[in-house]
């Protein structure tokens, strides 16, 4: 059996990536499952899926702990997220990046592909929807799938969902990182990112999980836990206002899912780039294109 | 004390006020109205400092109970039947929120087979939410349950919301004497209500936040065995309230000529009031019946009942509702607890959508139960009154 972990983010298309790559598998009469794993649906929140493929019936369906395949998504996990937590020693790992797997130190030394997904999605889908680009790359890194299965279960995927033109524009985004992808082997040197979690036992969560503000394990929790996630850190694309453009009529304000546009006084916006997570909802929204997203997670 | 004939919504009514509850929101439904309408009378009248805010539904009325209790008052309300049904999604709220809000449930069945009179498949539908649920035999027990909620609920090892079932019509309309306490007395029994868990916006508190897996296993079992632990405080309870009232009911079950008894009936609601004059007619034709009142459904009384039964060859269970191709829900609830007990169990369901139950009906279960005693071969299940053969 082998075993596919991914890692994104919310929007990235985690979940359709490990879809696709189990339906190349059936297309070529194997057996396989995909699955995802993510909470409270939110865009650019850490996420996993699955996928697990066999030449007979797969009957398990716990996660995968110890992945034959890792994909990343989203560079930025690699620093706080372990992602590579119990990726085998032979094992192989596919990275959006624009950096060479000689340059990537992944925490554990094995074959590795790299791919500039990003900048792909946004020359063939105009959005940074990483996921078909990135599994050109899987099939470029592993013997799992033919190119033209992977390509036929993105345009049933993607076609059936989102239309024939959408379907090609897929299927092109996956060619060109296909041909794109470098390959190598990454460096293995640095510890796995640790990530902060308060797991107490049953007896230590206060009675009725009612929570002050209080700081447990280096975790923030109750009230106030939002000040230590900071959701600005998962921007890759960042608004840019044009105040003499703005009619003040305030959609984007009403629009942000994060809540992080300001109203001035007089009316205008401003961002708070601490949480602004590069959604791209605020442009989407403006009648008058006031607003517009530019490349790049920086202020 | 002062000696009324009411009806026991209006002692479960009592009750309330004489608890001093802050906040009633409410919806009437038959046959639970005579609670809310006499609440709302105390109300009008100056009788009880409280709030009563009539609701636009019973989902609302649950809401704003949580609200109000988390707001750190003493909350009452009441309902039935289809009410409670309507309250199912707030319910699981309150216990895992710990709040200590106290509810009557009129029993009345459920419907389709819609009607007004009693039957507990309401009640046994929730038994799973978390709820503390304790069933009724008479008019006084109705007020004096009531009161013991209160005190059971807010006790500081307890947090746990009660639900106090009583049947529909044969108790919520029927008027008895009742011995109504003293404020004073009562003052003494319930202390003033301290909230623990209390949302305050000058110490801001996240309660009950929606959960990964990583959190609502631990959450579930801490209130497993806080549903667990508040065995002890039941029986806690009721031996304050025989010092400060002289009535005692004997916490989680109560046990009526049992002691040298070859088999008896399991009983709970009025049934058992019908059981315990049946059990004396039979012990005066020498023959060895006893009988187990349930009171509390949730906690589930495994422990108690494993011993009350030692000695016991053949035990019946009564149900005034069904779970449909296994008896009743108190039928596989007891055979479960006995399963290491030599105890033959048999279930018996009566009373269903109101039907009256006869000394007959109980009569004919104690036979069933007595013939099983002998080794003699009866059906597990028994319909007690049904027009046609049992298949």
């Amino acid at each position: 059996m082998y075993e596919v972990r991914f890692h994104g983010r919310g929007g990235q298309g985690a979940v359709m990536a490990a879809q696709a790559l189990a339906e190349a598998a059936v297309i070529e009469g194997r057996h396989a499952q995909a699955f995802p794993y993510f909470g409270a649906e939110r865009r650019g929140a850490p996420v996993m899926a699955f996928a697990r493929i066999d030449d007979r019936k797969i009957s398990i369906k716990s996660q995968v702990y110890e992945p034959d395949l890792l994909v990343v998504l989203d560079e930025s996990l690699l620093d706080i997220e372990p992602v590579a937590r119990g990726l085998k020693k032979d094992g192989k790992a596919v990275i959006n990046t624009r950096k060479l797997p000689t340059e990537i130190d992944l925490g554990v030394e094995v074959e590795c592909a790299t791919v500039p997904a990003t900048s792909i999605a946004m020359e063939f889908l105009k959005a940074p929807i990483v996921n078909t680009a990135i599994l050109g790359a899987v099939v470029r890194m592993c013997d799992l799938v033919s190119m033209e299965s992977m390509q036929q279960a993105i345009a049933n995927r993607f076609g059936e969902k989102f239309g024939e033109t959408a379907a090609k524009a897929n299927a092109a985004a996956a060619a060109a990182a296909h041909a794109q992808a470098a390959i190598g082997r990454c460096k293995g040197r640095r510890p796995l990112a640790q990530k902060k979690e308060w797991l107490p036992a049953w007896n230590e969560i206060p009675i009725g999980t009612t929570l002050d503000e209080r700081i447990v394990d280096g975790v923030t929790v109750g009230p106030g836990g939002a000040r230590q996630n900071l959701t600005g850190s998962w921007r890759v694309q960042t608004p840019r206002y044009d105040k003499e453009k703005c009619v003040r009529c305030q959609r984007c304000w009403f629009s942000c899912p994060e809540g992080c546009i300001k109203r001035e006084e007089d009316e205008y916006v401003r961002w708070d780039l601490n949480y602004c997570k590069g959604c791209g909802i605020c442009a989407q929204v403006c009648p008058v294109k006031a607003i517009d997203m530019i490349k790049g997670g920086s202020r | 004390m002062k000696v009324m004939v009411i009806s026991a919504d209006h002692a479960v009514a009592y009750a309330a006020k004489l608890a001093r509850t802050e906040v009633v929101p409410s919806f009437p439904i038959t046959p639970q109205t005579l609670i809310v309408e006499q609440l709302a009378e105390f109300i009008n009248d100056g009788e009880l400092d409280a709030d009563f805010i009539p609701a636009d539904s019973e989902h609302s009325v649950m809401s704003m109970a949580v609200g109000a209790s988390a707001g750190g008052v003493r909350v009452f309300t009441a309902t039935s039947s289809q009410g409670l049904a309507l309250m199912h999604e707030m319910l699981y709220a309150v216990p895992q929120s710990r709040l200590p809000i106290v509810m009557a449930n009129v029993n009345r069945s459920l419907g389709a087979a819609s009607g007004i009179w009693v039957e507990y498949n309401d009640s046994m539908a929730e038994r799973d939410s978390g709820w503390l649920q304790v069933y009724v035999e008479d008019n006084q027990e109705a007020l004096d349950a009531t009161l013991m909620a209160f005190r059971l609920a807010e006790d500081r090892r307890v947090l746990l919301p009660v639900m106090v079932c009583l049947d529909g019509f044969i108790l919520s309309h029927t008027v008895e004497r009742v011995d109504l306490p003293e404020q004073e007395e009562v003052d003494r029994f319930l202390p003033k209500f301290v909230p623990y868990n209390m949302l305050d916006p000058s110490d801001p508190k996240l309660m009950n936040p929606i959960v990964p897996p990583e959190y609502a296993m631990e959450m579930r079992y801490q209130l497993d065995r806080a549903v667990e632990h508040s065995r002890e405080v039941i029986a806690e309870v009721d031996e304050l309230f025989a010092r400060e009232f002289g009535r005692s009911y004997g916490g989680l079950i109560d046990t009526y000529r049992l002691e040298d008894a070859e088999y008896a009936m399991l009983t709970l609601g009025t049934a058992t009031g019908l059981a315990r004059q049946v059990v004396d007619e039979l012990r005066s034709e020498g023959k060895k019946a006893g009988l187990i009142k349930l009171r509390f459904m949730r906690p589930f009384p495994f422990k108690e009942l494993c011993a009350a039964c030692r000695d016991l060859k053949a035990l019946g269970v009564f149900d005034r509702s069904a779970s449909f191709n296994g008896g009743g829900p108190v039928y596989t609830e007891v055979a479960a607890a006995l399963c290491n007990v030599p105890t033959t169990v048999t279930g018996h369901v009566a009373g269903i959508g109101g039907r009256d139950i006869t000394p007959e009906h109980m009569r004919e279960m104690y036979d069933i139960v007595e013939k099983a005693s002998r080794g003699e071969k009866v059906r597990p299940v028994t319909w007690h009154g049904l027009r046609g053969d049992m298949e």
